[in-house]
């Protein structure tokens, strides 16, 4: 586990994505492999939770889609009048709104 | 649909710490979700918007969810001409007829006038069109614009083992110029005793445009003749992400996705001045003109932290497509619970987008016209903010009622560098501010 945890070190890929050219896409893609590295690096045991202690992360309030109607609502609303989509969800609109 | 989309990519990035337990017998199977919007545009456009969802569970390894959706809107809309310190008409074509048939309809929503088009010869059927005179000063708007809207989805959720989970659905929407199908399948898997989810999920839609007067050919001149057939758009959406309990009071949720739209996605309604390149004042209007290929990427980062008894959720969202755009969207809401009956959650979000390499104000005349061009504000440089509490009633663990209003302000640069002649003395972006009052309940039986 430990060598798993220096394979995807965050410091080695930053390196790794600071050597090429500057490219808005690799920055992107840079940006989402280091969070993944430190996300991956839950198995090093600094993160995560026991079992027992998921009493808090059971709530409502700390789900994920804890209110998915208002999230696709207020998508719904922000894709008709902005140009950006996508991120939490799919990107298509499903409508002729933009 | 952008619910069920979301809802289907949300749920696989859900379950990291939704270890599968055999639930008592007294645990509720099936759960529904409503809502009600009402959103309200300063002079421009008003909606309400009524949503259901409901899901059942079969068993602990499998659910069914599906919902439907309808929204009526209303108002004006921006047409993307220039003001002018002169009056400017603008025709449009709104019905076709049967030649010969009396015209006694003399205005047509929004005001405008009904005038007839003369049918080419040996034409079976007649235009009419709507004439709208917008005063000197005014930014020109559609006060006719009107849409209504019916949409659907169903969807299927499997557990196959207690770490892995399959999920796909399918949606529909329709309004009156526009249909929308797709469908979407997912997987997620959890690792590290349920404290890390990977998932993924592709989504295929294919969209068809039929505006009301056909669609137009683009940089041809606005006029009320009826125009081409309809058009369509396919779409190929994919996500994936990782959701993290990093500690028994944080979770967070990375996720990057990727779209993928080839075909028509020109605005059927939205034009764009010419104007002389002297005095500024518009000489023609033409109809936009926009890619056919688009390519969308996003990055998305999101944090839920439950302190004491509140809960902080913040997020981030870096965008950037092949049209030149590239956003930042921060959003933070803070749910102070203020005892165990009732909540109130503030909600702060910004947003800020760069401007389509083909966003222009207007075009100068003389100029050569560029291939794609629009005057649509949502593709230029801009900055939103938005302001909002909810007031929230939990009833038990199931059910809850709340309640949340919300302001939008939306700024963009009404007076851009270099503008010709009258245009330095017009607004050219005026700002967007609106209202929303959402109403949701929610429960189980």
């Amino acid at each position: 586990m430990k060598s798993s945890c220096r394979l995807y070190s965050p410091k080695r890929l930053t390196e790794r994505f600071e050597m090429r050219p500057w490219r808005p896409t690799g920055r992107l893609l840079g940006a989402l492999s280091i969070g993944i590295a430190l996300f991956g690096s839950g198995g090093c045991t600094v993160l995560g939770a026991k079992p027992w202690e998921h009493d808090l992360l059971a709530e409502r309030a700390m789900q994920v889609s804890a209110y998915p109607i208002e999230a696709g609502m207020d998508d719904h609303i922000y894709f008709s009048k902005e140009a950006s989509s996508g991120g939490r969800s799919f990107a298509g609109g499903g409508c002729g709104c933009n | 649909m952008r619910r069920v989309l979301a809802a289907a990519a949300a749920g696989l990035l859900a379950s990291a710490h939704a270890k599968a337990q055999e639930p008592p017998a007294d645990v509720p199977t099936t759960s529904v979700d409503s809502a009600l919007l009402i959103y309200h545009e300063v002079n421009r456009v008003q909606a309400i918007e009524p949503e259901v969802n409901v899901s059942h569970k079969f068993d602990e390894d499998s659910t069914l969810n599906f919902g439907i959706t309808a929204d009526s809107l209303t108002g004006a809309t921006p047409l993307g001409a220039v003001p002018s310190t002169l009056p400017q008409t603008y025709v449009r074509p709104y019905k076709v007829i049967p030649l010969g048939t009396p015209v006694t309809v003399t205005t047509a929503s929004g005001g405008s006038t009904v005038v007839l088009v003369p049918p080419p010869t040996g034409a079976k059927t007649q235009t009419l069109a709507a004439s709208t005179i917008v005063p000197p000063n005014t930014y020109p708007l559609d006060h006719g614009f009107y849409d209504q809207r019916v949409a659907g989805h169903l969807g299927w959720e499997q557990a196959l083992t207690s770490n892995l989970k399959l999920d796909g659905g399918i949606a529909y929407s329709k309004e009156h110029d526009y249909r929308s199908e797709s469908a979407n399948i997912g997987v997620s898997q959890d690792f590290n005793g349920h404290n890390t989810t990977l998932s993924a999920a592709v989504n295929y839609e294919s969209d068809l445009s039929f505006p009301i007067g056909g669609t137009p050919t683009p940089l041809t001149q606005m006029n009320g003749n009826w125009k081409g057939p309809d058009a369509s758009l396919h779409e190929v959406d994919a996500v994936v992400g990782i959701t993290q309990v990093m500690s028994r009071r944080w979770l967070a949720t990375l996720s990057y996705s990727y779209s993928d739209e080839h075909g028509y996605q020109t605005d059927p309604y939205k034009i764009i001045s010419i104007v002389d390149p002297a005095s500024g004042q518009p000489t023609e209007q033409i109809y936009e003109s926009r890619p056919d290929l688009r390519r969308k990427q996003s990055v998305f980062f999101d944090n839920k932290v439950h302190l004491a008894a509140d809960v902080i959720s913040a997020s981030l969202r870096g965008f950037k497509d092949d049209w030149g755009i590239k956003s930042l969207t921060a959003d933070l809401r803070y749910r102070w619970q203020i005892d165990m009956n009732y909540y109130i959650e503030p909600h702060l979000r910004y947003y800020t987008q760069s401007a389509a390499d083909f966003f222009h104000y207007y075009l100068g005349s003389g100029e050569v016209i560029p291939q794609y061009a629009s005057a649509d504000t949502r593709l230029a440089k801009f900055h939103a903010q938005t302001y909002g509490v909810k007031f929230g009633v939990p009833f038990n663990e199931t059910s809850e009622l709340n309640l949340r209003v919300e302001y939008y302000d939306e700024h963009g640069n009404g007076s851009p560098a270099g503008a010709i002649g009258q245009l330095q003395q017009q607004n050219l972006f005026p700002d967007l501010k609106a209202y929303t009052l959402l109403l949701g309940y929610t429960f189980a039986f």
